[in-house]
């Protein structure tokens, strides 16, 4: 049951992407391409539903040995446990509403069938990475995504920027990837196997736990360098600058790749490599998280392109999830990829809602998207990678919630829960889990680094808030700032709006708890996770903590108890140390709503009311608006150094192929030719053909002189032969 | 007569025979010599049959007889080439046909 199910999760979509690949090597089209895809991803859809009833109980794994080399065997395999069946529901869901939402978004798109095709496979490859049981087929699903990612982020390649786009992304996550391979040959050349589950023989986890203490620093450098794929495909800092310009791909691609699959394959890695962390590879995935979802933050403020704010956004909530697991709210991590995922694609799918809307005045789609204003910001807007688009520009935006209700509505929602306000919004449990995680950790361990963490945490909450609200101050409230595109919105049809609503929905929290409560997600042990010696474990307050802090707030008893099941979760492995979480949790709950509530406030006052100036906020503090502004200069100092080295670099080699490789092999030609062929040449023209020559002309010349005997007269022949018996028997008379 | 007389005539019309071959200058005239060339052998077969070997051995006279049977083929022959040679350059003097000078 369950292997015909996974087998038709991850058959569904590859068939339809082979049927658009075979009918197009016979240069034919099934009829309607995107039915098909998106019929796919739904019996994926309810196919993972079935599973979710069936591998409740325990995991289950389902391996193949695939190729055999001396005595190390690669297999192939499914592992399901509740992670993977929460990660199948969360991509299919995702896919299937995007599948739907690009039946509308893209109508009309000379490439309309391909770019289904290609969501197919990009929803294959996600699902294969998710389900395998070993770092091979992980491997393999992860290239898999950065190709679909490739061809999805560069679907309209007549734009130049898109085509760059494609290509940064491709490159970027490459080299994590990098990373990520050695990691994994370290971890082949110490285990001999990649499967990461025990079968018949012990997989990586099991060996790993066995290690002893002295092998700690070679475990941390593999568990950083897989967490290097990690950064590459998650977008984190410094590897972080693809994610924005994969803006440049259709919106829906925007909306997948950002919730269900690509970036989201990062944090399941890093969340499936749990088990192998240790204290430094921990606190080096926290601090990445941690400074990712800050920066990526406060970069978001200042963007003026609706799409990029919302990447921004991504980065920084990528980040947090990072961050989760990096202090071993493993738990938290998951539970907020999973309300990341449902938030995030409603927003980004009601962003191109919205980009749709404005698209109708441009008569011929995309033709027109380079057509931006160029108003008072002229000279900063003159950056690399910042050119807007004027339907993204949120400065042409403003008041179109009386234009577009549903949109309106279903992203509000979505900001409400991305901005972790209080209690009714799933993006607050999950939040807040990991604010609670890293304080938890930080009083439990009493350590400096995790105290750190978890204001940097704090700070990107708020600044989430401010910037989010931001986006819907401009986008929907106030007036039109440009009346003549303000005049052509409307709202969407209704296969776009239809998985607004079905996002929306899934944002409240009743959906997501539910699987994280229960114990239904259980942290894997941390065999090699030790708190450090100094660390005093704080009083078990827990249940008071929480009961208190949720009685502040007026919170029914119900969202209490789901809360305090929540904890049980979180308390079941007590061993691997949650004890703090009782006040922590008080504590981060407490400040998180002062934050997000601050944030929010902070964002009417200059978005709404007006009453404090962005733009004079920004000639303050000019320097750092300006680094917000050039996203801390990661571009430049990519293109300045990185890009410029490479240049260099590469006409290094270029100047040494051309004077000295090509000088050895003029060289050498010249030698051949000048010295060695003369001499051969000359030998042979004088020589041999001097030989040759000669025996022709001493025959020649013997021959002219012999010839005259032959003088045709008979007479003489017959006298000659006289004169020759007669001298003959003169001979004979003497002997 | 005795054998010597033979071998003289045989000797002087051989002598002639060879004459005639190399200096005339008409083919016919040399088609005459080696006749005589001819004859002054078959008078030496017919000799020493006759003086040297016992007399009921005629293998030299008949060969002999074969030798002017052999005489008149070969005449026929030479005067057909001699018309051939003729028709070819217009002249039967040797010394004028002498296309396989060298």
């Amino acid at each position: 049951m369950i292997v015909s199910l996974i087998s038709l999760i991850l058959l569904c979509p590859l068939a339809a992407f082979a049927v658009f690949g075979l009918l197009g090597l016979a240069n034919r089209r099934f009829p309607r391409q995107d039915y098909l895809s998106t019929a796919a991803m739904l019996i994926a859809l309810a196919c993972s539903f079935l599973l979710l009833r069936e591998v409740v109980p325990k995991p289950e794994a389902h391996t193949l040995n695939w190729i055999s080399l001396g005595d190390v065997t690669f297999s192939m395999g499914f592992y399901l446990d509740s992670v993977t069946v929460i990660m199948l529901i969360v991509v299919t869901l995702v896919s299937s509403l995007v599948h739907i939402f690009s039946i509308g978004y893209m109508h009309g798109d000379p490439r309309y069938p391909r770019f289904f095709a290609y969501l197919s496979l990009f929803s294959f490859s996600m699902l294969f990475l998710v389900v395998s049981d070993n770092l091979l087929g992980i491997y393999i699903g992860w290239e898999l995504v950065g190709l679909c990612s490739y061809l999805l982020i560069g679907f309209w390649f007549e734009k130049d920027s898109a085509a760059n786009a494609c290509k940064k992304a491709f490159l970027t996550t490459r080299v994590g990837d990098v990373g990520m391979f050695i990691g994994m040959m370290m971890l082949f050349a110490k285990f001999k196997t990649l499967s990461l589950y025990d079968g018949e023989t012990d997989g990586i986890f099991t060996l790993a736990a066995n290690l002893n203490t002295g092998d700690m620093v070679w475990l941390s450098i593999a568990g950083i360098l897989i967490f290097c794929g990690a950064i590459g495909k998650s977008a984190q800092m410094p590897l972080h600058t693809w994610l924005p310009d994969a803006m440049e791909g259709p919106t829906p691609v925007s909306a997948l790749i950002h919730a269900a699959t690509m970036v989201a394959a990062g944090v399941y890695l890093t969340a499936r490599m749990f088990p192998i962390l240790t204290e430094t590879s921990s606190l080096v995935i926290a601090y990445v998280g941690g400074i990712t979802a800050l920066v990526a933050a406060t970069i978001a403020i200042v963007r003026f392109d609706i799409k990029r704010v919302l990447a921004y956004s991504t980065i920084s909530q990528l980040g947090y999830m990072m961050l989760a697991i990096g202090v071993g709210s493993y738990v938290a991590g998951l539970f907020h990829l999973t309300t990341h995922a449902f938030f995030k694609a409603l927003l980004f799918l009601g962003s191109g809602s919205v980009i749709h809307a404005f698209h109708a005045m441009h008569a011929h789609g995309h033709d027109d998207e380079h057509a931006h204003e160029h108003n008072e910001d002229a000279e900063t807007e003159h950056v690399l990678g910042s050119e807007i688009p004027s339907d993204q520009d949120m400065r042409n935006m403003g008041g179109l919630r009386h234009k577009m209700p549903i949109t309106f509505i279903t992203m509000l929602i979505a900001t409400l829960s991305i901005s972790g306000v209080p209690f009714i919004f799933s993006g607050f449990w999950s939040k807040d889990k990991i604010l609670a995680g890293v304080l938890g950790r930080a009083m439990e361990w009493n350590s400096a680094h995790h105290y750190i963490l978890f204001v940097i945490a704090l700070l990107a909450a708020g600044i989430t808030a401010f910037y989010m609200f931001r986006l819907i101050f401009m986008t929907f409230f106030g007036e039109p700032r440009n009346q003549e595109m303000h005049d052509m919105a409307h709202e969407s049809p209704l296969s776009m709006t239809v998985p607004l609503i079905v996002l929306a929905i899934l944002s409240f929290p009743v959906v997501n708890t539910l699987w994280f409560n229960k114990d239904y997600v259980k942290p894997p042990p941390q065999p090699h996770l030790h708190a450090p010696t100094h660390a005093q474990v704080a009083p078990d307050t827990k249940t008071g903590g929480t009961g208190f802090a949720l009685s502040i707030f007026g919170v029914s008893e119900a969202v209490a108890a789901e809360e305090d099941a929540g904890h049980g979760t979180q308390d079941a492995h007590a061993d691997d140390g949650h004890h703090g979480h009782g006040p922590a949790h008080t504590i981060a709950m407490i400040l998180s709503i002062c934050v997000a509530g601050l944030g929010i406030f902070l964002s009417w006052l200059f978005y709404q009311r007006r009453t404090l100036s962005a733009e004079s906020v920004a000639t303050t503090f000019r320097p750092v608006y300006n680094l917000f502004w050039h996203k801390y200069y990661f571009d430049e100092f990519y293109d300045g150094v990185l890009v410029a080295l490479t240049v260099w670099k590469a006409r290094l080699f270029a100047q040494f192929d051309g004077s000295v490789v090509d000088g050895i092999v003029n060289g050498v030609g010249v030698v051949t030719r000048d010295i060695l062929a003369a001499f051969v040449g000359f030998f042979d023209n004088r020589v041999v053909d001097g030989l040759v020559n000669r025996v022709a002309q001493v025959t020649w010349v013997v021959g002219g002189r012999i010839r005259r005997i032959q003088t045709g007269a008979i007479q003489t022949y017959l006298f000659v032969v006289l004169a020759g018996i007669v001298l003959l028997i003169l001979i004979f008379r003497a002997l | 007569m005795t054998l010597q007389h033979y071998l003289v005539i045989s000797a002087i019309l051989f002598t002639l025979g060879i004459f005639a071959v190399l200096t005339r200058r008409n083919a016919i005239s040399i088609l005459m010599g080696i006749e005589l060339i001819l004859n002054s052998c078959n008078l030496n077969f017919a000799a020493f049959s006759r003086f040297v070997t016992p007399s009921d051995d005629i293998n030299g006279q008949i060969i002999a007889i074969f030798g002017i049977v052999l005489a008149a083929a070969e005449a026929a022959v030479f005067l057909a080439i001699i018309l051939a040679i003729y028709r070819e350059f217009g002249s039967i003097r040797p010394d004028e046909v002498d296309t396989l000078k060298g």
